[in-house]
């Protein structure tokens, strides 16, 4: 039961710092910048300790918290740690500390509420992970929109407001199909089971016919699609990205991408299996056309977030493709992959920040020979795009790696059967790791190599603060290139479990 | 019943009634009557208490038989609709600050209100709702701030007129085929074939579609509340809403509404819902967008007789309390402007966040609820009635329902966008707002608190 109160403790404390920051004066700026840091380190020691203590070889969940929230619908606040959200959940109490130094020196009007809206959004995505009652992940994952509307809308870039209303109205029109599919979810429960529940584990008991999957399966998936992005869902995501103020581009590449790609790992898939073996081939081709588009629209573009913005739909379109591939290996990957991009990505757009807040523009062409003005700058920058490539030893390459693999290993079989489709997928899917070193490489040479230029030169180099937020990101990427054992082996059986409900067999075998 | 049995049944309305003679001899007596506020807020309070206390006792009983009856739901209704009338006198505060015949007025409607909810027959239903309206058509005058006052007031006044007849014609064809005025013909006539009573039943439904605004009977509803003063539009947005919802629930009582008032009750709350929405986005006055905002709640709210007749009292009811409760909120927590045009204009919202960062906040969470964003109180009562909307078998109706809701998001964020992200507009001369709308405002904050945080808890004592 203590174990258990220390998740909640995780999860509110960001209710906590709200609330703290209330008492705080809002022209003591200082103050409300180390009070939202301290609460946030606090919240990742908590989280770390939480991860020591989750037991790999134990299935299902860990510790969880059931208690009754509006009992005559049978809504349970019911949270819990289990092998698909841990990682995750590390993911965003990792990068919390680090949004908010990151946005010291960048955030100057507003200062109170945008560390509100902070906290707020890293309870609704902690939140929307450890729940494990549909009702309440809803309203988690709902409530996130709202910070997110407010942090690209009153910090944002010039176009901020038709960018942060393209972000709501996207996001909250897959919304409303899955708030309907939801309804019809649990009523289809209640009339077949007589169980009124919108817990996980109940519903995914239920046997539908596939006509009805495919319909709730469209919904569910439409809102976790625009997500993620997937093409064609996507553009809302460039828009919001370069709008969006460092912090808020973090936060969205970070971690709220993932919640499209969680979302259909959690609930999406498992919930309709039927539906999506059915619709596998359409996934396929989607998320491999998403690796592909999404890279070669990075290759042309000018506006260095743009770049990274369309390789994170290139990024997550692997983790579709682990997913779908519905081979351990490759579902293994996709976890890896989600945590690896958030890395990544994250620490690309705190890098494209810092080097804003020094020179003012975002256009690639403006920049030249970083590495001979900024060699500290210039190393970190390296190191994330080789990361990003999916070099080996880092993070990049443990995720692509094992989701190519996965692709493979399911594919081949099926190609052996006479489908050759999905080896097509595999095959055109290893394009995107060329085209992402092409693009990735192309960015990094015109940045850091060449004839030495910046707009607003002479420019200062990384301060400490920033150098510190960097190494731990860098840490971050190299110890799961180098130790991805130990993060794989908390999600294996959660990997095995998905495997095992989609498919609808279980299949023996390791991930290692 | 003994006369005193009867003063205690009628507790609410004799309390209410108590007020009004207070406030009228103190209108004959004093010139300026400043403590108005006090004697209609006491008398509010003490009848929203009573009935909560005949509530709590579970107390039944027939004072009038065949005309008038008290009933534990009819308490609750009472209560809670009279609470939501305490924040509306406060905001008064400002704009009819000496004006006995505001509270009056008020008084008098809130009485006809609680008439409908005890009534047993047509004719006690019909007392109620015009003695409910009549009021109000006198409120949207007496504020004339605008030389738009007075038309919205006769356009009020008229189709609210054609609504009372639509009524009276409907109650007389029931009442040709049954000969009786009890409102169970009412139930009765939903389940019959009889031409007649169909007839009856669908002139009723259309003349309470009417009074709730309802696609295309809502052509009054912007001019009204763009034509009155803020506490006017604040109590016709919720109190006339609520008084008229639940006027129509004691009709249909647990009935199962089936073929073919249901097409008739999903299409046009529907057509609501969509074009109360879109309608909604083209407004550049805060009043006549939540009017339109009110026509497409107006259509989630007539969704709810669709479900299932048990759950019916409790999803109409919590829907009430959720939207009454936001809609309050932001009209106490509206800057002061230079005059009431002004103040109106959404353009004055620009840049509050800067200007009053509480009064931004609080309008912001009123619109994020009665956009039906989660966690405000908003989406829960939304997904309760959309739950029994498709647990009654109207799937389709369901989801568009919901997409005609995704259609208003639009309009309540562009609000938000003006109050956070548009610079400070510096013609507006900054009055300090009063502590009355500040007291308003906090009187609606916590109950939107407990419901955000503890919706199971409100839910099961509804």
């Amino acid at each position: 039961m203590a174990d258990a109160m220390l998740l909640n403790l995780v999860l509110f404390l960001p209710v906590v710092g709200i609330l703290l920051l209330l008492f705080v004066p809002a022209k003591s700026e200082g103050t409300i910048r180390w009070t939202t840091f301290w609460v946030m380190v606090v919240q990742l020691v908590l989280t770390t300790v939480l991860y020591v203590h989750y037991d790999a070889a134990v299935p299902g969940l860990q510790f969880e918290t059931r208690l009754p929230w509006i009992p005559a619908w049978g809504v349970y606040y019911q949270i819990g740690l289990d092998g698909y959200n841990i990682l995750l959940v590390l993911l965003t109490a990792f990068l919390g500390p680090l949004v908010v130094a990151g946005a010291f020196s960048a955030i100057t009007k507003d200062v109170k509420l945008f560390y509100a809206m902070v906290f707020l959004i890293q309870f609704a995505m902690l939140g929307t992970f450890v729940a494990q009652d549909l009702f309440v992940f809803y309203l988690f994952w709902e409530t996130m929109l709202i910070p997110m509307f407010l942090i690209i809308g009153i910090w944002g870039g010039e176009r901020r407001i038709y960018a942060t209303i393209k972000f709501f109205l996207y996001t909250a029109f897959g919304s409303i199909l899955m708030l309907a599919a939801v309804i019809y979810l649990v009523y289809s429960l209640q009339t077949t089971t007589g169980v009124t529940s919108f817990a996980f584990a109940d519903l995914n008991r239920m046997q539908l016919p596939l006509s009805v999957q495919l319909v709730l399966l469209s919904a569910f998936g439409l809102s976790f699609a625009i997500k993620v992005p997937i093409v064609p869902f996507h553009t809302w995501l460039p828009d919001a990205h370069v709008e969006a103020p460092t912090a808020g581009s973090v936060i969205l590449a970070g971690v709220l991408l993932k919640m499209g790609t969680y979302g259909f790992m959690k609930l999406g898939f498992p919930l309709f299996p039927d539906a999506t073996r059915y619709l596998a081939p359409l996934i396929m081709a989607l998320a491999v056309i998403s690796i592909i588009y999404g890279a070669c629209l990075a290759l042309v573009q000018n506006d260095i977030k743009k770049i990274i913005a369309y390789s994170s739909i290139s990024h997550l379109g692997y983790v579709m493709l682990g997913l779908i591939s519905l081979d351990l290996i490759g579902i293994q990957g996709a976890i890896i992959q989600m945590v690896s991009h958030g890395l990544t990505a994250a620490g690309l757009f705190l890098m494209v920040g810092m080097i804003y807040e020094r020179c003012h523009t975002r256009e690639l062409s403006a920049y030249g020979g970083l590495a001979k003005l900024l060699p500290v700058y210039s190393v970190f920058f390296m190191i994330l795009t080789l990361a990003s490539i999916g070099l080996p030893t880092t993070s990049g390459f443990t995720g692509e790696f094992l989701v190519l693999l996965g692709a493979f290993r399911s594919a081949w079989p099926l190609h052996v059967a006479g489908d050759t489709l999905p080896l097509v997928f595999a095959a055109s899917a290893v394009l995107g790791v060329v085209l992402g070193a092409l693009y990735m490489l192309r960015f990094a040479q015109t940045f850091l190599f060449g004839a030495a230029k910046a707009p607003h030169a002479p420019v200062v180099d990384l301060n400490l603060r920033e150098k510190l937020i960097l190494a731990a990101i860098v840490a971050a990427v190299f110890a799961i290139g180098l130790y991805p054992d130990e993060p794989l082996r908390k999600t294996e059986l959660a990997a095995k479990e998905f495997q095992q409900r989609v498919t609808g067999v279980p299949i023996p075998g390791s991930a290692r | 019943m003994s006369w005193l049995a009867v003063l205690t049944a009628l507790a609410p309305e004799n309390v209410l009634l108590a007020g009004i003679v207070v406030l009228i001899v103190m209108e004959i007596v004093t010139s300026k009557a400043r403590s108005s506020l006090a004697v209609s807020l006491l008398a509010v309070a003490a009848s929203a208490a009573a009935a909560a206390l005949l509530y709590s006792g579970g107390y039944a009983a027939t004072p009038f038989p065949g005309h008038y009856s008290i009933d534990p739901a009819g308490s609750l209704g009472k209560a809670i609709v009279l609470a939501l009338a305490l924040p509306v006198l406060l905001m008064s505060r400002e704009d009819f600050a000496k004006d006995g015949q505001f509270h009056i007025l008020v008084l008098s409607s809130l009485y006809g209100f609680c008439l409908l909810l005890s009534s047993d027959s047509f004719l006690t239903l019909f007392l109620g709702l015009e003695i409910m309206a009549l009021p109000v058509y006198v409120l949207v005058l007496l504020a004339f701030k605008r030389p738009e006052s007075p038309e919205a007031a006769l356009k009020y006044l008229i189709l609210g007129g054609t609504a009372t007849a639509m009524f009276l014609m409907g109650v007389s064809l029931l009442y040709g085929g049954s000969g009786t005025l009890s409102i169970s013909v009412f139930a009765a006539g939903l389940r019959s074939a009889d031409t007649m009573a169909t007839a009856g039943v669908t002139l009723i439904l259309l003349a309470f579609f009417l009074k709730g605004a309802i696609v295309p009977f809502h052509a009054w509803a912007p001019d009204a509340y763009e034509g009155a003063s803020i506490p006017v539009t604040a109590y016709m947005a919720t109190i006339i809403k609520a008084g008229v919802l639940l006027a129509a629930l004691r009709l249909f009582g647990t009935e199962v509404v089936s073929r073919p008032t249901d097409d008739l009750l999903a299409f046009l709350p529907l057509v609501s819902i969509v074009w109360g929405n879109l309608a909604a986005m083209r407004q550049t006055s805060f009043r006549r967008m939540i009017a339109y905002s009110s026509i497409a709640h107006a259509g989630y709210l007539y969704y709810a007789f669709l479900g299932d007749g048990a759950t019916r009292l409790q999803a109409v009811l919590f829907y009430l309390v959720a939207y009454g409760l936001m809609n309050l909120l932001a009209f106490a927590s509206l800057p002061p402007g230079n005059d009431d045009v002004s103040r109106d204009r959404l353009d004055n919202l620009k840049g509050l966040f800067q200007r009053k960062p509480f009064s931004a906040l609080m309008i912001g969470m009123a619109m994020l609820s009665l956009a039906g964003i989660p966690p405000f109180p908003g989406f829960v009562a939304k997904f309760l009635i959309f739950k029994n909307v498709m647990a009654a078998g109207y799937t389709v109706y369901a989801v568009l329902g919901l997409v005609g809701s995704y259609l208003g998001i639009y309009f309540y964020l562009r609000v938000i966008q003006y109050m956070f992200m548009s610079a400070d507009e510096p013609a507006v001369a900054s009055r300090v707002s009063g502590r009355a709308a500040l007291g308003a405002g906090i009187l609606c904050l916590v109950p939107v608190l407990l419901v955000t945080v503890f919706p199971g808890w409100v839910l099961a004592r509804l």
